[in-house]
This record gives C-alpha cells, structure tokens and sequence, in this order.
C-alpha cells in the first residue's frame, strides 16, 4: 500500500534513526588507541579501504547503532558501538601529508582491534 | 520533476520518469507522495536552517555549547529534523583546526540543515581526493589553509550527519542575529569555504 502525500511529509521530517537503545559494554573509551581490522568482505560494508590496518585515536564514542554490514545482508542488526576514529594524515598517506592533519571515519566495533 | 521542455531528457530522467510511472500504476508509489517531498526539498529544506543555527550559536554562547555537544537536540529547538539528519554533530572551526566534511562512500549529508548536496559533494574527485590531498582540493575552492592551521576532515561512514561550524567573521560585533545568518554559506558548513565580511 503506498503511503500518502501526510504520511510521506511526516516521515521526511521525522527521519529514523538507526542508533538502538540497548546498553551494550564498549570495548573503548576517548582517548583509546586502536586499529582497523584488515578486513575485505564481499558485502556491503561501511570501513573504507584506506584505514584497514591503520592505527588511529578514538576521537568520540557515539553509543549503539545497527550494524550495517549485517543489516544490509539481511542477517540482522548486530547493535554495537560505533565510534570516531581520528587517523593522522602520515599514518594513512605517508610523509607527503601536512604532520598537524587528520582525518576521522566513523567505525564500529567490528572494524576496531585494539592495541 | 521540474524540466524545461526545450532539451531532450537525459538516459536518467527518462529512467527515473519510467520507474516512478511504473510505480504509480502498480499503486506502489503515490504521486502526490512523490511531489511533496520533492517540494520539501526543493523549496523547504536548505542551508539557510543550517545558516539560522550557525548564526543563533554565533550569538547565544550557552546555544553553542548545547549544539556542541549535542548537535541533533540543539538543531532540533530551531525546528530542523528529519531524514539524513537523526544523528547530527557539528564540528566547531577554532583558531587552529579548520573542519571538511565528506561522504568517500556515496552521498551522506545533513538534509534538514544542508539540503540535498551539491553534485560536486557526490563526485568521485571530490569524495576520492579530499581525504589524501584536502588542502590542494580546499585552494580548488579558492581556499588557502596555512600549514600551521590543521587540517581536519570527517568522514560520514556511519549514520551520523556532520556540519561545520564556521567562525564568525571579524567586524560583525553586534549585528543580528538574521543578518548573520544571512552571511552564511552552504560551502562553509560543508569546510569548503570561510564566512567572510560583506566588505572582504
């Protein structure tokens, strides 16, 4: 059933979210070193390329969201804590980048082994 | 969709008018749905509500503090909610770190402040080269970052919506609140450009 010109509007401004109200233990706190897993899953996943195996900072902790690399399969949400992760440009582009320069990625729990 | 009818359509709009018909005929889609949110979005939602909250933080300190440290609430008291904008944070520009937003993976970006982005926010140049060489693609944009100033760019993978909070030009020491926000620019919310003085 499709829904209506109301139903469309109020969907637009009301949105959804995709953080979950589960209290889960994070494995890392602000501040915490760690690095990307060097992970290369056929499927859809949200760890780009560029970070896998690179060390970084976590930069904030945003609480619990759906985890989309299982969302998107369609083998469930996998709540788990995802994060800011804050790389240097050195550690991801090598001596050509400015050394004060970072970038950050948000990551989950999955993509992140600590160190 | 809104088309002047002296230009054939593109392989992408007749594609896109085929499927919405479709739609509409197997009672998938509503038509009126589909023009009310373009209306939304073409007319309603744009940068200047991401203009009216840089310029209400500029003028009410215990504001900014609030859309510091939660964006998506602070955003909210303006009125501003919605699709691509449940989970926001702005990133505040200061003396030493200058904030970009992108999206390297597709198109992510705050719609209820910003609107629909801009093509060039979708591009692969863009997307691709502003994480590895931002400065280079920044003075593309007619915007030199000075080597001690950091750099730093934020890349939207998650469902968080990023938005840069630009500094407040110099000069502008007891204007109000919508003279403001009339200074502010998409560019600048995205770190591609600064707010300047009117008489920069």
């Amino acid at each position: 059933m499709a829904i209506n010109r109301e139903q469309a509007v109020a969907a637009a401004s009301r949105g959804a979210s995709t953080r979950v109200a589960q209290v889960i233990a994070a494995r890392f706190k602000v501040g915490d070193r760690i690095r990307i897993r060097n992970i290369n899953p056929v499927g859809h996943t949200r760890v780009p390329r560029y970070i896998r195996g690179k060390v970084a900072t976590i930069e904030r902790a945003y609480g619990v969201f759906i985890f989309p690399d299982t969302h998107a399969a369609q083998a469930g949400e996998k709540p788990q804590h995802l994060y800011a992760a804050r790389f240097s440009a050195r550690e991801l582009w090598g001596e050509q980048a400015n050394p004060l320069d970072n970038v950050v990625v948000d990551v989950w729990d999955d993509y992140v082994d600590p160190i | 969709m809104s088309t002047n009818h002296n230009r054939p359509l593109s392989d992408v709009e007749i594609r896109v008018k085929a499927l919405e018909s479709l739609l509409v005929e197997k009672g998938l889609v509503d038509a009126a749905a589909v023009d009310a949110l373009i209306d939304t979005y073409e007319h309603k939602v744009g940068p200047r509500n991401g203009a009216q909250v840089v310029a209400r933080a500029w003028q009410d300190p215990a504001y900014k503090a609030r859309l510091l440290a939660d964006g998506t609430a602070a955003i909210a008291e303006l009125g501003f909610t919605g699709m691509q904008g449940e989970d926001m944070v702005v990133v505040e520009n200061t003396l030493d770190t200058h904030n970009v937003i992108v999206c390297t993976l597709c198109s992510c970006y705050p719609w209820p402040t910003l609107g629909l982005p801009p093509v060039w926010f979708k591009s692969a140049a863009y997307r691709s080269r502003v994480v590895l060489d931002p400065r280079g693609v920044l003075s593309e944009f007619g915007l030199e970052i000075p080597a001690e100033i950091r750099v730093q760019v934020w890349d939207s993978t998650s469902e968080i919506r990023y938005m840069v909070l630009p500094e407040r030009p110099a000069g502008t020491e007891g204007w109000h609140e919508a003279q403001l926000a009339a200074l502010v620019t998409r560019d600048a919310m995205i770190g591609v450009a600064k707010v300047t003085h009117p008489n920069e």
